[in-house]
């Protein structure tokens, strides 16, 4: 059984296919600990035929909406500590 | 006597019908949220959730502490059915005479500790509350406490919190609140850790007074003592020296980061939308966590009118800019803050004395740091409190084009739904007055119309016979 993981993106050029890149992800393993983010370098392919032996992951709007196709991740390792982003306003 | 606890109050609310204990397992991701909200939409009890899947025997759960008017005036130790203008009276004049806290050495906050690595937020049930949203937001019934860098200064405020993992939290504080000028201004400007304390499911008045604009340097711990009517107990933390509620279920201590940023969001908010995006904000670095026996964890699911925040902001607000208007003189005969309108709408009546004494209102109003988007003022003969008559007055006596004085520039904050996308991002808000107020230079017998009312259209002596006949005619 493939794992489940989601992430929130609005603009889909900002996850490219088949490139190494980092990420934060949230684990969707039920359990307590469901939720928690991880950040991991992975390769990303919107479907599963091009990623076969990669996870799903569900891509979320950044204002929580679900899109409907799930792409795919294969996690290659897993970084300790959060995503910083760069400060755009104090909100 | 004030409510010890948040226990003592669940209790009360309990003996007055306003809780369903739920025995049956809950689980924490969406379904307890979904209850809490079906709940405040059919305007039924607050749910106690007494199982939470995954979880130990008696990690519990309580949603809607403050939904309702009911709950308020019981947490503020009046008759339940209290009229909403009689609480919010009372609270005003309660809020005029602040007592300040007492220290204690001892206090059941500190029942269980867990300190560096054994903390773990995941060891409490923190919900999903609504399908969407960035995380499990642990906090949404507590208040955030805060030191000033440089004066005693402590400001509770309550700020929404997000679990990113184990020992960090993220949440959104705005530039213009006070927790924003403590933080951005301060700590983080001199690339200091700003330390925090959170106090989950404290006594459900120390949780209202947390809502309030109190002011910078004015403690809310004192306001709290004030509504309560007897001092709030505070106990030291663990890892810092901010005194928190003895007798909160669940306090979680820690450091804000300076210039780190990490996505947080969107949540499902008091506005009853999910309208802020998800951004880069503050993180909150957890060192210890301490809590009761038998947890509580309080919920407060906000959306839709009405639920928590409709009631906190509504009581809160009003005060606030009560003491405003009355500090200017101004000729107020009722304040309110229709809780249906998700604090966004202020209703002011006045006995309009000169000519644009509604633009004055609103300038004042508009002056304060809370950005409230729709004021209407009104004519002293509207009950601010009967959202009928100021609908009524809305669409009979404000000018569709004279009446309507917009405010193009004014602050604004990610949460309003009404705002572009970019508008939320950048803080770029708008603002409006409606005027209700007859023109002072109309004739009074000539341009003002009568109002077709049964007290202003008849003369006093048919109003008398009708009244004193009035069961003659077959009416109770």
């Amino acid at each position: 059984m493939p794992k489940e993981y989601d992430t929130f993106v609005d603009d889909l050029s900002t996850l490219p296919e088949g490139k190494e890149l980092i990420l934060a992800i949230r684990d969707l393993a039920p359990g307590n600990r469901k939720y928690d983010t991880r950040v991991v370098k992975a390769i990303l392919a919107s479907s599963a035929n091009k990623l076969p032996e990669g996870d799903i992951l569900w891509l979320r709007y950044q204002r929580g909406s679900l899109r409907p196709e799930p792409w795919r991740i294969k996690i290659i390792d897993e970084r300790e500590g959060l995503l910083l982003k760069e400060k755009v306003y104090d909100t | 006597m004030p409510f010890r606890d948040n226990r003592e109050y669940i209790e009360a609310l309990e003996k007055a019908g306003e809780v369903v204990r739920v025995a049956q397992e809950v689980d924490w991701d969406l379904e307890a949220g979904a209850i809490i909200r079906r709940s405040y939409e059919l305007k039924l009890p607050a749910p106690f959730f007494q199982k939470i899947k995954g979880y130990p025997k008696g990690f519990r759960m309580f949603g809607g502490p403050l939904a309702n008017f009911r709950r308020l005036a019981i947490a503020m130790d009046m008759p339940a059915d209290s009229h909403p203008g009689a609480i919010l009276d009372e609270y005003h004049k309660r809020a005029q005479h602040p007592i300040k806290p007492v220290i204690v050495k001892d206090g059941p906050c500190k029942e269980n500790v867990r300190i560096g690595d054994q903390v773990d937020l995941y060891e409490l049930p923190a919900p999903m509350v609504h399908d969407g949203d960035g995380g499990r937001y642990i906090s949404t019934w507590h208040f955030v406490l805060t030191k000033d860098m440089d004066s005693d200064w402590v400001n509770w405020g309550m700020y929404r919190q997000m679990i990113h993992n184990s020992r960090d939290m993220g949440g959104l504080f705005l530039p213009t609140q006070d927790i924003g000028v403590m933080y951005y201004r301060k700590y983080e400007a001199n690339n200091i850790p700003m330390p925090f304390a959170t106090a989950i499911g404290p006594d459900p008045i120390s949780a209202l007074a947390s809502c309030a604009s109190y002011g910078v340097g004015r403690n809310e711990a004192d306001l709290a003592g004030g509504i309560r009517r007897a001092p709030v107990e505070l106990i030291k933390c663990e890892t810092s020296d901010i005194l928190v509620p003895a007798h909160a279920e669940i306090i979680i201590e820690g450091e804000v980061l300076p210039y780190k940023r990490v996505d947080e969001g969107p949540f499902g908010e008091y506005t009853g939308y999910r309208s802020s995006p998800r951004m880069p904000r503050p993180v909150y670095r957890v060192k210890a966590i301490t809590f009761r026996n038998d947890p509580i964890l309080t919920v407060a699911n906000m959306g839709v009118p009405l639920d928590d925040a409709d009631i906190c902001l509504s009581v809160c607000g009003r005060t606030d800019i009560k003491t405003i208007l009355d500090n200017y003189g101004f000729p107020i005969t009722g304040i309110h803050l229709p809780p249906e309108c998700s604090g966004h709408m202020i209703v002011v009546a006045v006995q309009a004395k000169y000519t644009n004494i509604a633009s004055h209102i609103a300038n004042a109003i508009w002056g304060t740091k809370l950005p409230y988007p729709y004021i209407v003022v009104v004519d002293s003969d509207v009950d601010p409190y009967n959202i009928t008559e100021v609908l009524h007055a809305i669409v009979t006596k404000c000018h569709p084009v004279r009446g309507i004085r917009a405010q193009e520039f004014a602050v604004g904050h990610p949460l309003l739904p009404f705002l572009s996308l970019e508008e939320r991002m950048w803080g770029k808000g708008a603002a409006v007055l409606l005027d209700c107020t007859w023109p002072l230079d109309w004739p009074k017998e000539i341009a003002i119309p009568r109002k077709a009312s049964f007290k202003e259209i008849y003369p006093k002596e048919i109003q008398e016979k009708v009244l004193n006949n009035w069961k003659n005619y077959g009416y109770k």
